[in-house]
């Protein structure tokens, strides 16, 4: 026997799912507000050359440091590395022709961003072999379990989480054995 | 004779005799069936703890009292530290942080074999012996390779004093978090050793160890959160997070043990995954005893400095015997691990938990790869490359967007399987407003991809998330309602209490929600941060002022100030003002100071002025005679809200971890599945 709904529950889970939904959305416009001004102020300060000098410095390591950006490294060395860029810029060099020359004299270990070649191509075939290997192992096992799966009846409710569903969608007067709306 | 180096070396002496015996006797006691031996092989590894924890007073009592006839002690302290910084200083090298760990790690055996072991009625024998054997390990490291109870070869009558970089309150937490979070991964692997050694691969393993695993994982999250908060305000480099290969060292055990907190709960309700949740924990602690190896012997550094201590070598043994044995047990057990139910459907929250385990397992082995591929570089090639940020970056930062994703679709699924409809039904309105949100954010003008993916992903887990506590906490209220209208009580359950009545109902379920909704808050600040910082590098007069995005700093002068402790010859700070229009938003006053006995390494003092939306960061690069300045300023946008994250996180774990006040229900094992509905 199926039981009326009373449009005020209807009310009740469209308010609650308003407010759940209002309460996850604050931090999005949140987020939009900080970013779009954080975007506008970054775009505002790149043109010059200061800003492109920078945007190399962030590009290279500090030769004697470990994974320390040559931008915010306080060694002499660094110092003398972003003097260095300064004057390259202003005689006319290419951002990538400063990486190359600082790569050619202290070596790979100075470019923040992994060369994709020669040696280095082992990393990266350890992390497509790692993530493909996973993927296989995740698929052989699904498909695995797939072919012992049962098929779902049309309204099945499992019994630890039927409360949630209840919650989500029901009234409060339905009765606990109510077949679900999928089984009607 | 030094009187505090001796009995500091007799205690971890004698303590390295004890854990020898505690496995010893209990190996023996089992095969004789000799309960007398058992119980004093129990009562060794306390002893241990007691041992170690004398060897630490007495290294703490040098410290203080500036003994520096020990070479430990004069090589980090100095007559001019404060106490607070000299006990800080005790885990701050090498030998003193080995001390550390084992201490740390006998106390975490002796709490399990005083708290869990009476209880368990198998595999105590075998648990013991377990806990001898780790023990041994490090005490003989402690005993034989690497002792702070060394005494110095020449006199230093003040002592060089801490590294300059150590040289802050931050000292007195993050490195205590991070060493006890990876030496508590020991009781979770005793454990899980003694399981397999005794063959009982059932509930009762998993309910014994997974109260000890989660409080690893507490204390390591806790560890590696507070270091990313050190290092923003301390190191000066305007971020937190660098993936260098320490921070990946103590991040590395937290993936597979975050991993089995999830996949346990799989074994927990359907029997499955047994052999898996093994080799997390066995992982985990490999993964704990690699940090230890990669840092203490001084590799992250070079290869080279790899071979001047035997502390590395030693490591790399231990590290190879402890994969090799975990294999092994593995392996020998495999036929009692099958599976006891399997998969109702491949629409479930198991599966959910299964994806999730893939893909913090890859992004484990990444990590790893990334981490050790430099070493295995400067060995093959004599070529010594940087692994930076934006391999990391491009690579895990997509799967942690996955990551946070597949935790808002385990939430939202049941268990088992689930018809279609009932998908839709909880899914619907997630995605409405994760969409409408994108949406929103696009308009807005957010046109980065990983930017728009990183808030999308925690938007949906943030609205299934707080779904659970709004329809849980709508629940109790009702239910409570009905009470009331039979009589049964009295008044009413407002809101917040029956929010706070979930905690009670359902810790380690309500708990876990609120460790997400912080992983989902931390994520958008990791996003917002690093995709929108703003970076300026000036160089300013005094009187001068610079534009940082919508603010004007105004650069009044330097100010230079006398050292007073801890090895601080002067302090040079620049008065900064910092304005938005006409009004000051933060006085603020960064700068350098210079140590006594490191007059090279000067360190920054970083300034920053927290706001709910962004940080303004800056620190002082250099100065000339006249004063002008050169400064590096950053707007972070969203900082805050990863400390606010971090909170939230680590007190849903503490709430997952306290013990329920009402006894424990027994594990509830599903009825089968119901037969097909025709």
């Amino acid at each position: 026997m199926h039981s009326v709904r009373h449009p005020v529950f209807a009310i009740g889970r469209a308010v609650t799912a308003g407010l759940v939904g209002a309460i996850a959305l604050v931090p999005a416009f949140v987020l939009a507000g900080a970013l779009v001004i954080a975007d506008e102020s970054r775009d505002a300060g790149a043109q010059d050359l200061e800003a492109q000098a920078l945007q190399i410095e962030t590009q290279l390591l500090c030769p004697q440091c470990t994974n320390k950006r040559l931008d915010v490294c306080e060694l002499a060395i660094c110092d003398d590395m972003r003097k260095l860029i300064r004057e390259r810029l202003a005689a006319g060099d290419a951002p990538g022709d400063i990486i190359l020359f600082f790569s050619n004299r202290y070596g790979d270990r100075v470019l923040a961003d992994l060369p994709k070649s020669g040696f280095n191509l082992v990393l990266f075939g350890w992390v497509g072999g790692s993530i493909a290997l996973v993927a296989l192992v995740g698929v052989f096992s699904l498909l695995r379990m797939r072919r012992s799966a049962q098929p779902v009846a049309s309204g099945f409710e499992e019994g630890a989480d039927q409360w949630l569903d209840e919650q989500i969608d029901a009234p409060e007067d339905r009765p606990p054995d109510r077949p679900s709306r999928g089984a009607r | 004779m030094n009187v505090l180096a001796t009995l500091g070396a007799a205690s971890l002496l004698t303590a390295l005799a004890t854990a020898v015996f505690a496995a010893g006797a209990s190996v023996y006691g089992l095969r004789a069936g000799n309960v007398g031996l058992l119980r004093a092989g129990r009562r060794a590894v306390v002893v241990v703890a007691l041992f170690t924890t004398l060897a630490t007073v007495v290294l703490a009592t040098a410290l203080l009292r500036d003994d520096f006839s020990l070479a430990y002690v004069a090589s980090v302290s100095s007559t001019d530290m404060l106490p607070h910084m000299k006990w800080a200083a005790l885990y701050s090298s090498q030998t003193g942080s080995m001390l550390f760990w084992t201490w740390t790690m006998s106390l975490f055996l002796a709490a399990f074999t005083v708290l869990t072991l009476p209880r368990m009625p198998w595999g105590a024998a075998h648990a013991t012996a377990a806990s001898g054997v780790v023990l041994t390990v490090f005490l003989v490291a402690l005993v034989f390779i690497s002792s702070p109870f060394e005494a110095s070869e020449f006199a230093r009558p003040d002592g060089v004093g801490l590294n300059p970089l150590l040289v802050d309150k931050g000292m007195l937490v993050h490195p205590p978090a991070l060493l006890t979070g990876l030496t508590s991964t020991a009781v979770p692997f005793v454990l899980s050793a003694a399981a397999l050694l005794s063959g009982r691969i059932d509930g009762a393993w998993l309910r014994a160890v997974r109260h000890w695993a989660l409080l690893s994982w507490l204390v390591l999250s806790a560890g590696n959160i507070l270091g990313g908060w050190w290092a923003y305000t301390v190191l000066g480099w305007g971020g937190y997070w660098g993936w260098d290969p320490v921070e990946n060292s103590a991040l590395l055990p937290l993936l597979p043990l975050t991993a089995f907190l999830h996949s346990s709960m799989v074994q927990e309700r359907r029997g499955m995954l047994k052999s898996w949740n093994f080799a997390l924990i066995f992982a985990t602690f490999a993964l704990a005893v690699f940090g230890t190896f990669n840092v203490r012997s001084g590799l992250v550094a070079s290869v080279h400095s790899f071979a001047q201590s035997m502390v590395g070598p030693y490591f790399l043994v231990v590290l190879a015997a402890t994969l090799a044995g975990s294999v092994a047990l593995l392996a020998w057990r495999s036929p009692r691990m099958k599976a006891e139910h399997d998969f109702d459907s491949l629409v479930s929250r198991e599966t959910v938990l299964f994806l999730n385990n893939y893909v913090l397992t890859a992004i484990a082995l990444i990590v790893l790869g990334g981490t050790l591929f430099p070493v295995f570089s400067e060995l093959l090639r004599d070529a010594r490359i940087t692994v930076g940020p934006p391999f990391y970056n491009d690579i895990v930062g997509p799967l942690l967007i996955v990551l946070v994703a597949l935790v808002g679709v385990g939430t939202s699924l049941p268990w088992r399987q689930a018809a279609t409809e009932t998908v839709v039904r909880r899914a619907r309105m997630p995605l409405l407003v994760t969409a409408a949100a994108t949406l929103a954010l696009w308009l807005a003008g957010v046109r980065d991809g990983f930017a728009v993916a990183a808030v999308a992903a925690s938007l949906f887990t943030a609205y299934v998330t707080l779904r659970e506590f709004a329809l849980g906490a709508r629940g109790a209220r009702r239910a409570r309602a009905a009470q009331a209208r039979e009589g049964a009580i009295g008044g009413s359950f407002a809101w917040l209490a029956a929010f706070g009545g979930l905690f009670d109902r359902d810790r380690r379920r309500y708990g876990g929600y609120l460790v997400h909704l912080g992983l989902v808050v931390m994520a958008v600040a990791v996003a917002g941060s690093n995709i929108y910082q703003t970076h300026v590098r000036v160089t300013v007069p005094p009187g001068g002022s610079f534009e940082l995005g919508r603010y004007r700093v105004d650069y009044e002068g330097l100010e230079r100030r006398a050292g007073t402790s801890n090895g601080i010859a002067d302090e040079t700070v620049a008065r900064l003002q910092v304005r938005q229009g006409d009004s000051t938003v933060a006085d603020l006053t960064p700068g350098r100071r210079n140590f006594l006995n490191f007059p090279g390494q000067p360190m920054a003092i970083v300034a920053v002025d927290t706001g709910w939306r962004e940080d303004v960061y800056i620190f002082v690069q250099g100065w000339d005679d006249q004063g002008v300045a050169e400064f590096q300023a950053f707007i972070n946008p969203l900082l805050l809200w990863l400390w606010v994250g971090a909170v939230v996180y680590t007190a849903g774990g503490l709430i997952a971890f306290a013990p329920v006040r009402a006894p424990a229900r027994a594990p509830r094992e599903l009825p089968a599945a119901p037969a097909r509905q025709v």
